[in-house]
């Protein structure tokens, strides 16, 4: 990031951020300005791409180097700015405006509360190295780790380093490492093991695990190697990723194939012998096939259902034969513990969760973006502090954690810290690290259905809770957001999604009434506002919604001249007012309200 | 011998062992345990599919699936704890409302009486006259009767309402009857074994003949009593003759003697009789005595001679005890009797009859072809008009009308007649006959301390029909009021049921009910149910001369020939299920109690009809995706002609790449084993097969 000393005019690096984040904004168009500036006037400059920094809210952003090595970073690029960037800057040495620079050392500065209280193991090399590049990564320390492990050359070691460690999976279950990996490693079985990294994130909202393989690939290949030779009798991997991440596949594929030049993947690992081939699967993009018997099948060939556990996939995996399945932050938390020492890396944390976590935060946020904490930060630190709190005015009301399998944590509850067990006790999850901030704009009810919807149109329709309970709960949720429900129904949605929580075949359909149990257990007035006074306390609901103007209107029109169906009239500085018969209750009046005057009736 | 490890385990707290790898399902079903399943198949590996062999492992938050989880030392298993019930029943109420199918066709499930109405048009379509008669027989005594009389609610639920119109079923049902009746040997069902039990029934009608003749077949001892000469009750002294001709109800009622029946005829309740002493001579006595008082106008003039009530018109006139009629004549009242009335006045000679009703057309209870047929024959319709005051001129009766206008609907939902102060006119007539309501004659049943409605009726459980006195129970028009006569042919059957459960002792819980699924009213029939279906216009009934109906008492319907009968029975399209019988959803769901209506609005899967293979029908709205089909096709034969599809809610098993089953389904074996496997009617044999 930025570092004091830097002089503009000693520039010779600049670094585009190329995450996917980065490209939607418009990075590839700053590379080619840059580019062509650069060639054009024979500038002695270098252009080079990086990962996702995390700083998603600021994209496009780019890193400026100097000769010395001081950094400067600028964020909210425009083609605009860009065109004329190295002339006014790095040769005319024009100050940069202060509000473009990204500088965690101001101290107060937006990105000095971003970044300052995170801390970032995981996604240390995102938005620092080119991912394309494999010598930035061993510069930066890479495949050191794998090294130690084939010259130390003790699979018990690096069993128990990681048992100790703390490290649990990061997919969501938060399943002990270590222990999954002594299992399988304990499968007396003499044929071949097989190795699977997920990398099926599907929660929408989620790109944690898409973040670090587009922009630090090779860390995933690195704890992957050092996993199947912790296994034994382990020659294959394969990396399951979905079609929609093309920019992660391709970098993927780059990354593989330079690994196994470079000798740390291949037939004789490092000169030790040791033989792994990895490849690519590319799902289809269901979200069932995050569960693992369901992406196994699917990477048999078969359709992507679950099946019954046990036999486990350690026992019984691909192809019937024993099988490793990690997430990929799991596998890219594996170097630094191997480099650090399990003691180091268990020092952060909690008692029973260690290291860090990732989350991608989105929503009613001011900074939205990746997110790396320390285990025991908590929720309130996170979405206060480090995303900046409410980005419309309005009080933050909750935050639904873990995607749609996840849970609704009211602000009430904000100083949880994070950990697998103390989020379970919310009755929400740790999950993969989606985090979706809303304001008290949003309603419960919607929000249940919006992830059930999504749970509901996932679900691989085997088993009846699954395919038929989450149709049917979600029907009586759309009775209720159209004011057709009675509170009986209040008493079956609970019961229906109490039974499937126990009783469904997998996690998808196990976890699919999160959303809407824990708005019922922390929101229920909310629920039974809309049944019994047909009222939407959020203004969401349409059915039930009707939006007045109140005293705090100062007339600027803002509203009327938003509304798209001419719904609000008033004179210039005078409070203004809704024609019921023709507003459709579409919320952009309340959006655009400075003083907040437009409230639910 | 081999050594098989042995896995110990605690099975419904019995400490058992069973060799390693063996499921919970199998171990339980080696100890008699019953565990329910729809996905399970013996032949193929677990799926896990339907969740119905839940189990509850005790320390275990979860319920798992006891067909693919095997036995692991130390497990506490229960296999029928409170929450494995719920959650099997949960299961059965998602499964059934999903399920886009009938179970009985709709026709049965209208039908008060439960005749098996598909099944004996479907024989009659086929020439099995016989078979059509004892199929009907299963559930209706007087099918020539009813036959006759019946406003066939069965029609006003067929499927065919939403093309040509529904099929004749009444009309069928008469032709299958008048056959038997005019044959050498009429059929008379078997009977089983002497109970050595006696039941009184009081009231020949249409309940009293039902329950007579259902707990004689089952082998009790029955005397039927009536206060009237001959039997039939309403259907005799309360329809004309020449709706329903008095040699068809003397014919039918042949059956009861067939069967054993005593009769004491003449005998009235509480006057020749007592309750108490029946209750003392008998097991078991059933109340179908009717609701033969008639309702007072309460206007002043109505005791005038001239005046009559409904009911005792229709007696006197079957009883010949009134031959003759005046040449003006006013019926009051708009339901079947008032219509019954008017046009036996015709018959009687009456040159204008009028009938007064206080509501318009649209409200009158009478059955709507009744008052086509009264208007056809000449009586005249004057609505919204209610008589307030009768009085005797030398001419004749002056009888003073008000004018009603309609008001807010009161609780039949009809809209309530309200007299427009000032609109009174005056009609003259030389008979009156009122035919406004009927009750139950509650002065016979003494004080025998039965509980009574604050309408007059018996209160009786409604699923048992037992009274307040345990071995009292009752039926028909004493506990509905007015009503129709299938309805108490039914409840004379339920009736039945509950009395042979008492008199030997069991239980009294009344007819057995099984599940039953239906795909819903008319308007939730999708347009393809109707596919390869083609236009057929209904078959009508002949009826008699113009001239001849208004003059003589002939019946006015002929029969159908012999030739509409059969085109007409064609014309069915067999609603309900093939596997109604043959169904392990629909037993589950009866076993547990599950409910189709659990979830209101529920939506459903696509409805479609797969008949293009010639063996194989397959009806995906009752797919529950047990996935049997595919796996025994895929792990059997390697035969990949099914599959799952879609995701989510949608998902479905169907042929691949949009094929038909016919086009991809090749092998008759396979077929016939999809049909086999398959536990609900999804997959049937197609009835076109050969």
């Amino acid at each position: 990031m930025t570092s004091a000393g830097f002089i503009a005019t000693d520039t010779d690096t600049i670094t585009v951020g190329f995450g996917t984040c980065g490209i939607a904004s418009g990075a590839a168009d700053i590379y080619s300005l840059f580019t062509r500036q650069v060639e054009s006037q024979g500038l002695p400059i270098t252009i080079r791409k990086t990962g996702c920094a995390g700083l998603c809210h600021r994209e496009p952003m780019i890193e400026l180097k100097d000769k010395q090595g001081h950094t400067l970073t600028v964020g909210d690029l425009t083609p605009k700015r860009a065109l004329t960037f190295i002339q006014d800057h790095v040769l005319e040495g024009k100050p940069i405006s202060a509000k473009l620079l990204v500088d965690p050392e101001i101290a107060g500065s937006p990105a000095a509360q971003y970044l300052n209280k995170q801390q970032r193991l995981v996604l240390a090399n995102c938005g620092v190295i080119d991912p394309e590049n494999i010598d930035e990564y061993l510069a930066a320390g890479g495949y050191v780790a794998l090294r130690k492990v084939l010259e130390t050359n003790d699979p018990e070691w690096v069993i128990d380093t990681i048992k100790r460690s703390g490290l649990r999976g990061r997919g969501g279950a938060g399943f002990p490492t270590g222990l999954k990996w002594r299992f399988i490693r304990d499968n007396p079985t003499p044929d071949t093991k097989y190795l699977i990294c997920n990398a099926d994130e599907g929660d929408p909202g989620a790109f944690m695990d898409r973040s670090v393989l587009e922009s630090d690939p090779h860390a995933v290949l690195e704890g992957m190697a050092i996993a199947a030779f912790a296994m034994g009798h382990c020659y294959e991997a394969i990396i399951y990723c979905r079609a929609e991440y093309p920019l992660a596949l391709d970098r993927l594929r780059l990354a593989i194939k330079q690994a196994t030049e470079r000798g740390f993947l291949g037939d004789n690992i490092l000169g030790t012998g040791m033989k792994l081939k990895v490849s690519l699967k590319e799902g289809a993009g269901a979200f069932v096939c995050g569960e693992e018997t369901a992406l196994i099948a699917s990477i048999q060939g078969e359709r992507g259902m679950p099946r019954l556990r046990p036999p486990y996939p350690a026992a019984s995996g691909l192809w019937n034969r024993p099988t490793n399945i990690n997430n990929v932050e799991t596998f890219a938390n594996v170097p630094h513990i191997i480099n650090r020492g399990a003691d180091a890396y268990a020092a952060i944390g909690t008692e029973k969760s260690k290291g860090t976590k990732v989350f991608a935060i989105a929503g009613n946020v001011k900074r939205g973006g990746l997110v790396e904490v320390p285990m025991g930060t908590s929720l309130r630190e996170v979405i206060e502090d480090i995303a900046g709190g409410s980005s419309s005015g309005y009080p933050i009301k909750a935050a639904q954690l873990g995607g749609p399998s996840g849970g609704c944590v009211p602000a009430s509850l904000f100083d949880t810290p994070v950990g697998y067990e103390e989020l379970l006790s919310t009755g929400a999850i740790m999950g993969s690290g989606g985090m979706v901030v809303m304001d008290e704009t949003a309603c419960m009810i919607d929000i249940a259905r919006f992830f059930l919807k999504f749970t509901q149109d996932e679900s691989c329709g085997k088993c009846t809770f699954c395919r038929v309970g989450t149709r049917r709960m979600l029907e009586i949720l759309e009775r209720i957001s159209t004011g057709h429900a009675a509170l009986a129904d209040l008493d079956l949605l609970e019961i229906l999604a109490q039974q499937i929580r126990t009783t469904a075949l997998c996690g998808l359909g196990q976890t699919a009434p999160n959303p809407v149990l824990t708005t019922l257990k922390y929101f229920r007035p909310e629920y039974e506002a809309h049944i019994s006074e047909r009222k939407c306390p959020a203004g969401k609901c349409r059915e039930l919604t009707r939006f007045q103007i109140t005293e705090a209107c100062n007339g600027c029109d803002l509203c009327a001249h938003n509304c798209p169906v001419g719904a609000i009239v008033g004179d210039k500085k005078q409070r203004h007012s809704i024609d019921q018969e023709k507003c459709t209750v579409c919320g952009v009046c309340r959006d655009v309200c400075k003083p907040q005057a437009v409230a639910v009736a | 011998m081999t050594s098989e490890k042995m896995i110990p385990c605690v099975l419904d707290g019995e400490n058992c062992e069973f060799p390693e790898g063996t499921t919970i399902l199998s171990a339980a079903r080696t100890r008699g345990i019953e565990i329910p399943t729809l996905c399970e198949h013996k032949e193929l590996k677990p799926f896990s599919s339907c969740l119905l062999c839940v189990v509850e492992l005790e320390g275990k938050a979860n319920l798992v699936s006891s067909c693919a989880t095997p036995l692991m030392a130390g497990m506490k298993i229960k296999t029928r704890s409170d929450r494995v019930v719920q959650a099997r029943k949960m299961a059965l109420d998602l499964l059934v409302s999903d399920h886009w199918g009938d179970c009985a066709p709709p026709c049965r499930n209208a039908c008060p009486g439960g005749v098996q109405i598909r099944g004996f048009v479907g024989d009659l379509a086929a020439g099995h006259d016989r078979a059509a008669i004892e199929r009907i027989k299963q559930e209706l005594p007087i099918p020539a009767s009813l036959g006759r009389v019946c406003p066939r609610p069965c029609e006003d639920a067929c499927r065919r309402n939403l093309k040509e119109g529904p099929v004749n079923v009444c009309h069928l049902k008469r032709f299958a009857a008048d056959l038997d009746l005019a044959s050498q040997n009429p059929y008379v069902p078997s009977k089983q074994p002497a109970s050595g039990r006696s039941v009184a029934v009081v009231g020949i009608g249409p309940g009293g003949i039902s329950c007579a003749y259902h707990l004689l077949r089952w082998g009790h001892d029955v005397t039927l009593f009536d206060a009237h000469e001959k039997p039939g009750g309403m259907l005799r002294y309360g329809i004309p003759s020449y709706r329903l001709p008095r040699d068809v109800i003397d014919g039918e009622v042949k059956i009861l003697e067939q069967l054993g029946a005593k009769f004491k005829y003449s005998t009235a309740l509480g006057r020749d009789v007592t309750l108490k002493e029946l209750r003392g001579d008998y097991d078991a006595v059933f109340l179908a005595i009717g609701a033969q008082n008639a309702t007072q106008m309460g206007v002043p003039g109505e005791d005038l001679p001239g005046v009559a009530s409904g009911i005792q018109f229709l007696e006197e006139v079957t009883t010949e005890k009134r031959t003759r009629m005046g040449r003006r004549i006013a019926v009051v009242g708009g339901g079947n009797t008032a219509i019954d009335a008017a046009r036996t006045a015709l018959r009687l000679g009456a040159e204008a009859v009028t009938i007064l009703y206080r509501r318009t057309r649209k409200e009158m209870p009478a059955w709507e072809v009744e008052v086509d047929e009264a208007e056809h024959e000449g009586c005249k319709l004057e609505m919204l008009a209610a008589p307030v005051k009768i009085e005797k001129l030398a001419s004749g009766l002056k009888v003073t009308c008000i004018r009603m206008e309609l008001g807010q609907p009161d609780a039949s939902g009809r809209r309530r007649p309200v007299p427009k102060t000032g609109s009174e006119y005056v009609l003259e007539f030389d008979d009156v006959i009122a035919a406004i309501g009927q009750s139950v004659n509650t002065q016979s049943l003494g004080e025998s301390g039965l509980e009574l409605t604050r309408w007059g009726t018996l209160v009786v459980n409604k699923t048992t029909l037992q009274s307040s006195l345990s071995d009292v129970f009752a039926g028909g028009d004493c506990v509905l009021g007015p009503d129709i006569a299938v309805r108490a042919v039914g409840m004379g059957r339920q009736a039945a049921c509950s009395i042979d459960q008492f008199v030997r002792g069991q239980e009294v819980r009344g007819e057995p009910q099984r599940f039953n699924s239906v795909m819903g009213s008319l308007k939730d029939i999708p347009e393809s149910f109707f596919k390869s279906q083609p236009h057929a216009a209904r078959n009508v009934m002949p009826v008699i001369s113009d001239e001849r109906r208004v003059s003589t008492f002939d019946e006015v319907e002929s029969g159908l020939p012999e030739s509409a009968a059969r085109a007409e029975a064609g014309r069915c399209l067999q609603c309900g299920c093939g596997a109604a019988e043959d169904c392990a959803l629909r037993d589950y769901a009866t076993e547990y109690g599950a409910s189709q209506t659990l979830f209101c609005g529920a939506k459903r899967r696509e409805f479609e009809i797969d008949d293009t293979h010639p063996l194989v029908r397959f009806e995906t709205g009752k797919c529950i995706q047990c996935g049997t089909c595919v796996r025994l096709l895929n792990e059997k034969y390697s035969d990949y002609s099914l599959g799952f599809a879609n995701r989510g809610f949608t998902a479905c098993i169907k042929p691949p790449f949009g094929q038909s089953l016919g086009q991809v389904l090749k092998d008759p074996e396979r077929s016939q084993a999809i049909v086999n496997a398959c536990p609900t009617g999804a997959l049937l044999r197609n009835a076109n097969a050969t």
